[in-house]
């Protein structure tokens, strides 16, 4: 049997297959799907520092091959966190990250100073996808912002690793990769949804109360996979610094498309709405395609993509 | 925490039966399922269950090959979420357990739940959300459903069978009733409210049953809300323990609610919202609910705070529904 751990800047997970936050609750919302200690990790929802009551609805709306959500960050704020959902991390039987989402500096400075010290978390994960509240723009856009956000974070959080997650809304995703490396990121987890919009025809409105809303599920999964491939050759490979590739992952064949382009680690996200069970049943699918090409471990395989002009490979197995 | 009182299971296709012009009858059969209650759903998932992710002996790596050019996002127009349906009834056999759905074609989900051929299988996920609390004993149960909101009450009628229930029910027009009309028992009156045997789905139970259409096509002429006030109004001195259950349009629901705030009936309504998972992770089915103590989180400092339909409902209060 292929060994499917892996080793994200030094975080040992037993295997490849995360949660992506908002998509899976706090803690044990799937429990009766999936048994939790065959993840290898789970993320939680976006915490910050207030609790948020999110965005009017309708928050959601399913488009072909995917679906749009405009949630608004609904979560219960750290210290119902702390008080709440902390006590139920700590009976996970799989690593936990958590998701860190701010609207200033000073937001995500003081949630990510809170989770320092619990010893639930292993890591803790950036969403850098807000804008903020001094003048509207995304953390996540701007190369020089984000750098600082993550130096800022990066010292608070001394005993936890760093994952910021990129935004796939950015005219160069190597700029914000390598401004999130140079920050001190630990690891990089890429992409968060697409800014997107859906139509009704016949009110002449957009379908979401927000008017824009985030891409999601299968459609989205082939700009995914260029964009860690992206990410991985221009910046992340030489930094030695490790992603984790998501968006649009519903099968065990689109988590080998990603680790192939790059990423030493796969998170599943709208495809556990359909399916709870997803990341389990993705193992168990690349343990059968590793065995079935003969190859010993997972990690052999990150970024193991032939693209025109790279050195041929002796074996396509190899 | 951790006791599985849901699960994900392959149902086979007992029977698909169209109902009237836009309802059908889907019986699902399953080997077993968790215990299940009125006003519980299930998320049943509208595409073919055989999986796009099973390795077969013919994976092998072709150099002179081309390369794969179909992939899952050329699926198509097909549903990629799980479609949310109250349970219509549930039904203990010799083979195992069936699952009672009745639906509405609206979309490309139920359209194909529609095409399904008796012997198929399909995805369920359940049981989801709260339920309907029973009646006190001798209490009267008033069932007022509309369109594509009756299901819940069939399965509630089940429920309530031998006790001291009476259904309203109504539609646009006779083929859009999802049941099973008695000729023989309709009363010929067009503004008549009483009470008759003349819907198999509820006087199999025993509990009589208000039909109206908005243009008198079948039973009473006019909104189910008209004829449960009026039938209110006739019967007062009969409703001091009584509760009503409703499910249906919003605009409905919210009239049967106001109907028995003033009349100080109990009300517990059923509601629909678009959702993905069923199980409160993607927080997209949130619904206004009063709250009592405004310094009390979540929201402190508003009287009101989104409730989940999914995990909180979904049954709520009529009266602590913002509308």
């Amino acid at each position: 049997m292929a060994d499917l751990s892996v080793e994200l800047a030094g975080w040992k997970l037993s295997y490849p297959t995360m949660t992506c936050s908002g998509t899976c609750g706090y803690a044990f919302e799937y429990a009766d799907f999936m048994d939790l200690s065959k993840l290898g990790a789970f993320v939680t929802k976006s915490i910050t520092r207030e609790e948020r009551p999110g965005n009017e609805p309708s928050r959601i709306v399913e488009t072909r091959a995917g679906m749009l959500n405009a949630i608004g960050l609904a979560n219960v704020g750290l210290d119902r966190f702390l008080a709440e959902k902390v006590p139920l991390l700590k009976k996970m039987p799989c690593p936990v990250a958590v998701n860190v989402a701010g609207h200033s500096f000073e937001d995500y400075v003081q949630t990510c100073a809170a989770m320092n010290g619990l010893s639930c978390l292993s890591a803790v994960e950036l969403n850098v996808s807000c804008p903020n509240v001094k003048d509207g723009l995304t953390f996540g856009t701007h190369p020089g912002r984000l750098k600082e956000l993550t130096a800022q974070v990066k010292k608070v959080l001394p005993d936890k690793k760093l994952i910021v997650k990129l935004s796939p809304n950015v005219e160069d995703i190597t700029a914000t990769a390598r401004a999130a490396v140079e920050g001190g990121a630990d690891i990089l987890s890429l992409v968060n949804t697409f800014t997107a919009m859906a139509v009704d025809i016949h009110r002449r409105r957009p379908r979401l109360a927000n008017v824009t809303g985030g891409l999601s599920g299968p459609a989205i999964k082939p700009i995914a996979v260029h964009l860690v491939s992206r990410v991985y050759r221009g910046v992340a490979k030489n930094a030695g610094v490790p992603i984790i590739g998501m968006g649009g992952i519903q099968y065990w064949q689109d988590a080998v498309e990603f680790i192939l382009a790059g990423a030493s680690a796969v998170a599943v996200g709208t495809a556990l709405f359909v399916d709870p069970a997803a990341p389990v049943r993705i193992c168990e699918g690349l343990a059968q395609y590793l065995d079935k090409y003969k190859i010993g471990r997972l990690t052999d395989l990150v970024g193991a993509l032939e693209l025109p002009g790279d050195e041929p490979r002796k074996t396509p197995y190899a | 925490m951790n006791q599985k009182q849901r699960q994900q299971v392959q149902a086979t296709v007992l029977e698909n039966r169209q109902l009237c012009r836009e309802h059908y009858r889907l019986v699902l059969g399953v080997a077993d399922f968790a215990q299940t209650e009125p006003g519980q759903f299930i998320q049943v998932s509208c595409r073919p269950v055989e999986r796009e992710d099973e390795i077969s002996d013919d994976l092998q790596w072709d150099q002179q090959g081309r390369p794969e050019v179909c992939g899952e996002e050329l699926a198509g127009r097909m549903a990629l979420l799980r479609r949310p349906f109250s349970l219509a009834g549930r039904k203990q056999t010799a083979d195992g357990v069936e699952l009672h759905l009745i639906h509405r074609v609206v979309g490309v989900g139920t359209q194909w739940l529609s095409d399904l051929a008796v012997g198929e299988r399909v995805g369920v996920l359940g049981p989801l959300g709260n339920r309907f609390e029973l009646p006190r004993p001798d209490g009267m149960a008033i069932l007022v459903g509309g369109g594509v909101g009756i299901p819940p009450m069939l399965y509630l009628a089940q429920r309530l069978a031998g006790r001291k229930a009476v259904a309203f029910c109504g539609a646009l027009t006779r083929d859009l009733l999802p049941m099973t009309l008695l000729e023989g028992g309709t009363a010929g009156r067009v503004d008549a409210v009483e009470p008759l045997l003349n819907v198999e789905e509820f006087s199999r139970h025993g509990i009589p049953a208000v039909i109206s259409t908005d243009d008198g096509s079948f039973g009473f002429r006019g909104f189910v809300t008209q004829a449960l006030e009026r039938y209110l109004d006739a019967n007062a001195q009969a409703m001091a323990e009584a509760a009503i259950y409703t499910c249906g349009p919003e605009g409905m629901m919210k009239r049967v609610a106001e109907v028995a705030a003033s009349r100080g009936i109990e009300c517990q309504v059923a509601v629909e919202r678009a959702m993905a998972c069923g199980m409160g992770t993607c927080q997209s089915c949130v619904i206004r609910v009063r709250k009592p103590d405004p310094a009390v989180p979540p929201m402190a400092g508003k009287d009101w705070c989104y409730r989940l339909a999914c995990t909180d409902g979904p049954v709520f209060k009529g009266s602590d529904l913002l509308w």
